[in-house]
């Protein structure tokens, strides 16, 4: 698939770059050869049906493979050029630079405050408690929620509504200023309000960040977007910027997918 | 072979009888072309049988259950009618006995003396300034001691007065000729009421032709009406089954036709017969409250409850003490509280981290070969009878504590402790926590720990920080099943515990807890009455309330954690 | 990675503390396996002490006396009928065995030491013996029966601690009166003179020691506290000095007494307790506990040592001694030790068995079954699969809830309240036993029967149902064989755990001493009998150093029994285990 490596911004600098990477569970094969360039600032979205292992590569990038019981991963894959499969590096390191937001909202059941405090607390990245307030409140505003939720930060995390709780978990993963965002099919429990404001989020947040979501809507991934990648059965198929990939796809399993025929 | 089970087998060849009479005249009924039958004729067999058999059975099982106590009472009333001569003849000469009568005289007058010092120690004890003089208090102490002491004794020697009266009472009837039956019912109303219960168990040893305790003519005797009683009842209960199968039978033969809903009936009576099952766990439950409520209301018209709930001495087996008023030993059971409170916290200090911990461990650390053996393991813990425990805590435990404690000097450490029965008692509830804390910890969904283990947190942090505190009700409530499952305990703490009421906070000295004095009340020689053996019922009445209000909180508190992630 | 120069910031702030982090992880990992190392550790040393102390229990040391069965003894009305075989006089029987064994022992007090060999209730056994074979009148016969608990545990090792010496001379006897003078031709005795010499000096320095620490306690006190510890303090040195002056008479003897270990020298059948042992290491003086002729110059002899000084310990020399002569003229063998099963209990410690306790097990776990089994699975039926959603519904199952959590020992009391005192039922009966613990187990098998009921699939009762077939069907043909192996794998772990259950049953009586095993028939429902657990409970309070072993072989039977029955339902639950 060697074809399909090629940076699509030429503009923006490669933050991701997959070669060859293949994933097993237990024998099984989900993840053949993938190989794939992704640039730095800027939205990339993965689809293709489901099982095609879009998700598989996802928990690849920051190795939350690794807490599943006989996940095999090969190949190479690096960010910043650091090769993050490597023994030197540490999964508590990658994940503390590489945030991932998650399908289902997951506050953990603890106060709006702790939630986004979490990841700084653990990783020792305030000295005080004013620094640690002022990360909480850049985090919030950051994910848009700080308005909502000023007033109540010792309120439980779990009492917000669904959209403001997968904010929370943005701003919780943002706390911590990561390089990478990854977001698995973030707004699939979200109301089509809720769903446009993490959409906008998404799009505010591609200034700073390197995002990679995956999204099981090709509208999502036309409307937030800047690069789109087909996996279908384990295969990476196409890879380019969005609007090439759905207005002339060149594999006919894009087209298929992309016009509804499967999926 | 006995009437009744003659009768037995005759209902049960009728069962046999009954069945194939249904079916077969279901089957007549549509002369062989059984698809025009509303039931099948099975269905019709099983009715009538069950007509026949389950009205008469229970009218066997009832005699079964209340067949002897019937003969009992029956025996003793017929007994004490035979004896009414005599006893109003004793009556008599009780009245007439001017012994007696003094020795009532002394009594009333020493009671009211006590009752006089007794008000007096009192109104000194609640004086001030100068009206307090502990000189006076002590010595009304020591008067009132010695009445208690001399009311003892006259009363014992009225009792004395009493037999001797009776006896000879007996005597002269017996000189006189008088019956035999009539002998034997004057002995049986006046003996104690435990030597009754004897008098009648000999009766019917001597009637079924076993091996009494002693023999006499009085209870030959006895053993003859007993016996008549006994083959009268035994005939009337088998009469009245046979007669019951045989109408059931007849009834329910004329019932079976075409259109008869047999199958319809027969499912009814099993639904109902479901339905009484499911009673009988609320009539447990209805029993304990009842008996235990009834015997500790009795116990509290002679102890108060604030005495029993907050007073400090548990002696209950002295009669006599200076300090105490009347004859009825010290009920004060905050010692026992004190002692289950203290067995209790040590064994949670044992159990809660061992248990949670390695539940922690297994479900979030351990590979799934180490978890598929250490778990059973675990369980095998939970499955050792209590009473091995015990064992262990007596004979390993106990002299080990010992011997640590000699070795860093301190000599004086007993074997039965606190500290030992605790320890032991913690192991037990080792499996019981950790199992109940696995399932709490595995209920936590997966999505938390993703999302902790994506922000780049350790396995450690994500279980201190996110999979704890989630976890946190249903560890509670499992913490409280385990205490109220500790403070139920009884084995281990019978036999590693101690039995001195001490009232300490030393946990290597010996303490008694709630259930060993349940136990300690009950066992060996008790009469029925007294305050001694009904306080066990006040304390199981005690342990019951609070084992079931932490059951209650924790099965409240683990189902509110449950609805919050299902 | 750490020195690259491009990193990210967050990557750098997060290495920086990475390490305290891993170190806590760790130690927090540490912590779980060393909890559940623990809880096996614990287990362990449960199951192994108990183990260790229980099989000795397993083998016993059998006297084989020959007795004389003659017929005037044993058969005083000389009918041979049961009356008169009843009125023997077996203990005569007994006593004439065992003084043919030692005919020089003639004082009554001897004799009757010599009796405490075995147990009196041996004489019913051999009476049972000829009750039921009177061929046996006016035989000579081989007569079993377990030596005494304390020697037998001597035998076995586990009461004293002894040693035999190496002999390098021979050995001669002189005997002057009452007096034995023990001479060897090489110097054998003077390690052990050595040896208690030591000891008793090292006796007097802690006598001094503690005479000391009492003086100087005593200095802070004062009063009678301060006296009496005085006067012990001089009361030590006293002896201190006793002990010291007795050692420094040099060239005398070396007295033994009871305080010191008992040193015993066998040859040739007789046996001699040195009481002196000389200064020169090779005569000592001591008397006859054994024979009493002398002897001259034989080698081969044997010096054997107690250790435990007669004092502390509950078997005499005397004991000790025609013991190992009755071992050594084979009358004594170790065998399987049958007392165990085949008797009910006894305040005997080597005849008391299992037997009756077992007996009442069983009886008591026939009524739970019989009572808890249908009554729990047709509540759990009725609950999943008739009652009505409703208040009534509701409460039966918080009642059942919270039955589950009631302790034990209230099960007990309502079994005196309710079924001895209210329905007048026996007590001490397995009846009132097995009532008791059916309502105790009443709520396990519910839970059980409910959940393997909740297993069966809902699609299964609906296709009974489409076809045609009434609830009742549906249920009795259907989801109940579906269920039954669960429901039984649930009884059954329910039924063990009565079966260890002892609390309410002390409640209801069943923990006196009953010395004949209820009859395992109708009428054993209402006999007086104990319980596996509840006889554990009685032995471990027996005051024989014996019944201990017997407690931990109780258990081992108790447990032997339940791992039966767990691996019964284990076995059950793979057999006919299915998924939908």
């Amino acid at each position: 698939m060697t074809d399909a490596i090629h940076n699509p911004a030429d503009e923006l600098p490669i933050k991701v770059a997959a070669r060859d990477v293949t994933v097993s569970y237990s024998g099984k094969q989900a993840l053949h050869n993938v190989s794939i360039d992704i640039p730095d600032r800027s939205v990339t979205a993965f689809i293709g049906p489901s099982g095609c292992g879009k998700s598989t590569f996802l928990r690849c990038l920051n190795r939350m493979n690794d807490t599943i019981e006989g996940a095999k991963v090969g190949g190479s894959l690096t960010i910043d050029g650091q090769e993050i499969n490597d023994k030197s590096i540490d999964p508590v390191v990658l994940r503390a630079s590489v945030g991932m937001v998650f399908q289902k909202p997951n506050p953990f059941p603890k106060s709006i405050y702790d939630n986004v405090a979490y990841g700084p607390r653990i990783h020792g990245l305030a000295l005080s408690r004013p620094e640690l307030d002022e990360i909480v409140e850049n985090a919030l505003h950051k994910a848009g929620l700080w308005a909502e939720v000023s007033d109540r930060l010792a309120h439980p995390g779990t009492s917000l509504s669904g959209g403001q709780q997968q904010r929370l978990v943005i701003a919780r993963a943002i706390a911590v200023n990561p390089e990478v965002i990854l977001m698995d099919e973030p707004c699939s429990a979200l109301d089509p309000i809720a769903t446009a404001r993490i959409e906008e989020l998404i799009d505010e947040l591609r200034e700073n960040y390197c995002i990679i979501i995956v999204t099981h809507s090709m509208q999502q991934a036309a409307r937030v977007s800047q690069q789109t990648a087909f996996f279908h059965m384990g295969n990476l198929v196409e890879y380019g910027p969005t609007e090439d990939i759905f207005t002339n796809p060149r594999d006919t399993r894009t087209q298929d997918y992309i016009t509804g025929r499967f999926g | 072979m006995s009437i009744i089970a003659i009768v037995a087998l005759a209902i049960i060849v009728m069962l046999a009888g009954a069945f194939y009479v249904g079916r077969s005249r279901a089957i007549a009924a549509v002369a062989g072309a059984t698809a025009g039958l509303h039931s099948l004729p099975n269905y019709h067999g099983y009715y009538v049988a069950i007509w026949t058999g389950l009205p008469a059975f229970l009218l066997l099982a009832v005699y079964g259950m209340f067949g002897t106590p019937l003969v009992d009472r029956l025996t003793a009333s017929e007994l004490r009618r035979d004896a009414v001569v005599l006893t109003a003849d004793f009556e008599a000469e009780l009245v007439a006995d001017t012994a007696t009568r003094d020795l009532e005289e002394a009594l009333t007058m020493l009671r009211a003396r006590a009752a006089a010092i007794t008000n007096s120690m009192a109104d000194l004890r609640d004086a001030s300034g100068s009206d307090r003089d502990p000189h006076r208090l002590e010595a009304l102490g020591v008067e009132q001691t010695e009445l208690v002491n001399q009311i003892a004794t006259a009363e014992e020697a009225r009792l004395a007065r009493r037999n001797m009266l009776r006896d000879a009472v007996a005597r002269a009837a017996a000189e006189d000729g008088a019956s035999l039956r009539a002998l034997a019912g004057f002995e049986l109303v006046h003996a104690p009421r435990e030597r009754r219960q004897l008098f009648l168990s000999d009766a019917r040893r001597i009637a079924t032709d076993g091996l009494a305790s002693r023999s006499s003519d009085e209870l030959d005797a006895a053993a003859a009406v007993m016996a008549r009683h006994d083959t009268q009842m035994r005939n009337l209960f088998a009469g009245l089954a046979l007669a019951l199968a045989v109408a059931g039978l007849i009834r329910t033969r004329g019932q079976v036709a075409v259109a008869f809903r047999a199958r319809n009936h027969v499912e009814s009576l099993v639904t109902a017969m479901l339905f009484l099952s499911s009673v009988i766990a609320i009539l447990t439950t209805v029993g304990i409250v009842f008996s235990l409520l009834f015997e500790s209301i009795r116990f509290f018209s002679t102890v108060p409850l604030t005495e029993f709930l907050f007073g400090l001495q548990w002696s209950p087996q002295i009669a006599l003490r200076a300090d105490q008023v009347g004859q009825s030993g010290a009920f004060g059971a905050v010692p026992l509280f004190a002692g289950t409170a203290m067995i209790t916290l040590i064994a949670m200090v044992v159990a809660v981290p061992i248990g949670l911990l390695s539940a922690i461990y297994l479900s979030e650390y351990a590979g799934p070969r180490f978890r598929l053996t250490a778990k059973p393991i675990l369980e095998i813990l939970a499955g050792i009878p209590t009473v091995v425990y015990g064992f262990f805590a007596l004979l390993t435990v106990g002299p080990a504590i010992r011997s640590f404690f000699a070795m860093v000097g301190i000599d004086d450490v007993v074997t039965q402790s606190a500290l030992s029965a605790g320890l032991v008692m913690g192991v037990m509830i080792i499996p019981f926590i950790s199992s109940l804390s696995d399932d709490v910890i595995n209920s936590v969904p997966q999505s938390l720990r993703d999302g902790s283990y994506a922000m780049g947190a350790t396995k450690s942090e994500t279980i201190g920080r996110v999979i704890m505190p989630a976890a946190l009700p249903g560890i509670v409530g499992a913490v409280l099943l385990a205490v109220s499952r500790a403070v139920g305990e009884t084995m281990i703490v019978v036999m590693a515990a101690g039995q001195g009421a001490n009232l300490t906070a030393n946990p290597l000295e010996s303490v008694t807890t709630i259930t060993v004095q349940i136990v300690m009340l009950l066992t060996g020689d008790q009469e029925f009455d007294s305050p001694k053996t009904l306080s066990a019922f006040a304390l199981g009445l005690v342990l019951f309330v609070i084992t079931l209000l932490m059951n209650v909180i924790a099965l409240r508190v683990v189902q509110r954690y449950r609805e919050k992630y299902d | 990675m750490t020195d690259t120069p491009d990193i990210s910031p967050i990557r750098s702030a997060v290495s920086k503390n990475l390490g305290a982090r891993y170190r806590a992880e760790l130690r927090f990992r540490a912590a779980g396996l060393a909890a559940v190392a623990a809880a096996v550790g614990i287990l362990i040393v449960l199951l192994s002490s108990i183990v260790s102390g229980g099989l000795p229990a397993f083998t016993v040391n059998e006297l084989e006396l020959t007795v004389d069965l003659e017929r005037e003894v044993i058969d005083p009305l000389g009918d041979g009928s049961e009356e008169s075989l009843r009125r023997g006089g077996y203990s005569r029987v007994l006593q004439s065995a065992m003084r043919a064994e030692f005919p020089e022992v003639q004082a009554r007090r001897d004799l009757r030491n010599l009796f405490s060999l075995y147990t009196a209730l041996n004489a019913t056994r051999l009476m049972d013996e000829v009750l039921e074979n009177p061929g046996l009148i006016g035989s000579r016969h081989v007569f079993t029966m377990p030596l005494a608990d304390d020697l037998d545990l001597y035998l076995k090792g586990l009461l004293v601690e002894d040693r035999v010496l190496d002999t390098d001379g021979a050995l001669s006897l002189s005997v002057e009166g009452d007096a034995v003078t023990v001479r060897s031709s090489a110097t054998d005795f003077r390690d052990l003179a050595g040896e208690f010499a030591r000891t008793l000096r090292a006796r007097a320095t802690l006598l001094e020691v503690e005479a000391d620490t009492l003086a100087e306690r005593a200095e802070g006190l004062s009063g009678n506290d301060a006296e009496d510890m005085l006067y012990d303090a001089e009361l030590n040195r006293r002896r201190a000095l006793d002990i010291r002056a007795t050692l420094e008479r040099d060239a005398g003897p070396l007295a033994l007494d009871a305080s010191l270990p008992s040193v015993l020298v066998e040859v040739d059948g007789r046996a001699v307790a040195l009481t002196s042992i000389a200064a020169d290491g090779a005569t000592a003086s001591g008397r006859f506990l054994l024979g009493s002729e002398p002897v001259d110059a034989m080698s081969d002899w044997t010096l054997y040592v107690i250790d435990t000084p007669a004092e502390r310990r509950r078997v005499s020399d005397q004991l000790i001694v025609w013991t190992r002569a009755l071992e050594a003229r084979g009358v004594i063998s170790s065998a399987f030790n049958t007392y165990l099963f085949a008797n009910a209990d006894s305040r005997e410690p080597e005849l008391a068995g299992v037997k009756g306790a077992l007996f009442g097990s069983i009886l008591t776990m026939i009524i739970t079954i019989t009572i808890s089994v249908p009554i729990g699975v047709f509540t759990a039926l009725y609950l999943e699969e008739y009652a009505p959603k409703n208040r009534f519904t509701a409460l039966i199952e918080v009642n059942i809830n919270n039955l589950a959590a009631v302790p034990s020992i209230v099960f007990g009391l309502l079994g005196l309240a309710v079924f001895i005192n209210a329905f007048g039922l026996p007590r001490s009966a397995p009846l009132v036993g097995g009532l008791v613990l059916s309502l105790m187990t009443l709520p396990t098998v519910i839970i059980a029967t409910r959940a393997a009921l909740k297993a069966v699939p809902q699609s299964i009762r609906q296709a009974a149902l489409a076809v045609g077939a009434s609830r009742t069907q549906t249920v009795f043909h259907h989801v109940l064989p579906l269920a039954a192996p669960g429901i039984l794998t649930g009884s059954i772990i329910g039924l063990a755990q009565a079966m260890g259950e002892t609390a309410p049953l002390l409640m209801i009586g069943m923990v006196a001493f009953i010395a004949d095993a209820p009859t395992l028939g109708l009428e054993g429902f209402t006999q007086p009998a104990t319980v596996m657990p509840v006889q554990i409970f009685l032995w471990s309070d027996g005051a024989e150093r014996a019944f201990e072993a017997r407690t931990a072989a109780a258990i081992l039977v108790l447990l032997a029994l339940m791992i039966g029955f767990n691996a019964l339902a284990i076995y059950l639950r793979r057999r006919f285990e299915r998924r939908w």
